[in-house]
């Protein structure tokens, strides 16, 4: 999970596989993923007992995005 | 197996430490601030990574942590400051951006190389919000399919 200047560069990069086009994602994007709350919570006392939870929230977004790309999909 | 309430300790206690410091503590630290034996709390850890809980790893056929998300124990490309020093190092691209989330009101800046070519790029966050991206267009790429992620985090 690498962070490129561009899609260009991400194109362009030696190890860059085609068939994992469907990954390239906006900066954006990644932010707003990665805002959840699995990765917003954990300094919260009670994180552990919780993570399943955050986890299925996570995971709802994330088939949101494997709707259009199957590279996202579980 | 460890209990839920020691696994929940043991979590707070590396986090707090890495978030503090930018490196993890040994077990036998974990330990003593948990208050509980020594092998109880070599167990303990790892039972948490045993856990699943995204996404955190031992260095192989050790007791060493190597990575805890956000954070990496092992030096990355992805270099963390927080408000201007840098001591700790991203996981990856994409949890980089998760830090700041562990530093209310602070900036927190990540320095990277690029892959492809080599040069600078820099976002800067505060409470989860972008101040400043260069160059304007960053892009997120990761080679595994999200189905294989949790099975091959280090190297997603």
């Amino acid at each position: 999970m690498n962070l490129f200047r561009s899609e260009e560069h991400i194109r362009n990069w030696s190890r860059f596989d085609p068939a994992a086009e469907q990954s390239i994602v906006p900066l954006a994007n990644i932010v707003k993923l990665f805002s959840m709350d699995m990765f917003r919570k954990r300094l919260e006392p009670d994180y552990v007992a919780r993570v399943g939870q955050y986890a299925k929230e996570f995971l709802g977004a994330v088939a949101e995005l494997g709707k259009t790309r199957p590279f996202w999909r579980l | 197996m460890s209990s839920p309430e020691l696994l929940g300790k043991v979590y707070g206690i590396i986090l707090k430490r890495m978030v503090a410091t930018g490196q993890a503590p040994h077990y036998t630290e974990i330990a003593a601030e948990a208050g509980v034996p020594v092998e109880e709390g070599r167990k303990a850890l790892h039972d948490l990574i045993d856990a699943k809980i995204p996404a955190m790893w031992l260095y192989p056929e050790t007791d060493y942590i190597c990575s805890f998300a956000p954070f990496n124990n092992l030096p990355t490309q992805y270099r963390i400051s927080v408000d201007g020093v840098q001591k700790w190092f991203g996981q990856c691209g994409f949890e980089s951006t998760a830090v700041s989330w562990l530093y209310p009101g602070k900036t927190v800046r990540i320095d990277a190389p690029c892959l492809d070519c080599g040069a600078p790029l820099r976002v800067e966050m505060k409470d989860g919000v972008v101040l400043k991206e260069e160059p304007k267009g960053i892009m997120g790429y990761v080679a595994i399919p999200f189905s294989q992620w949790f099975n091959r985090f280090p190297y997603a």
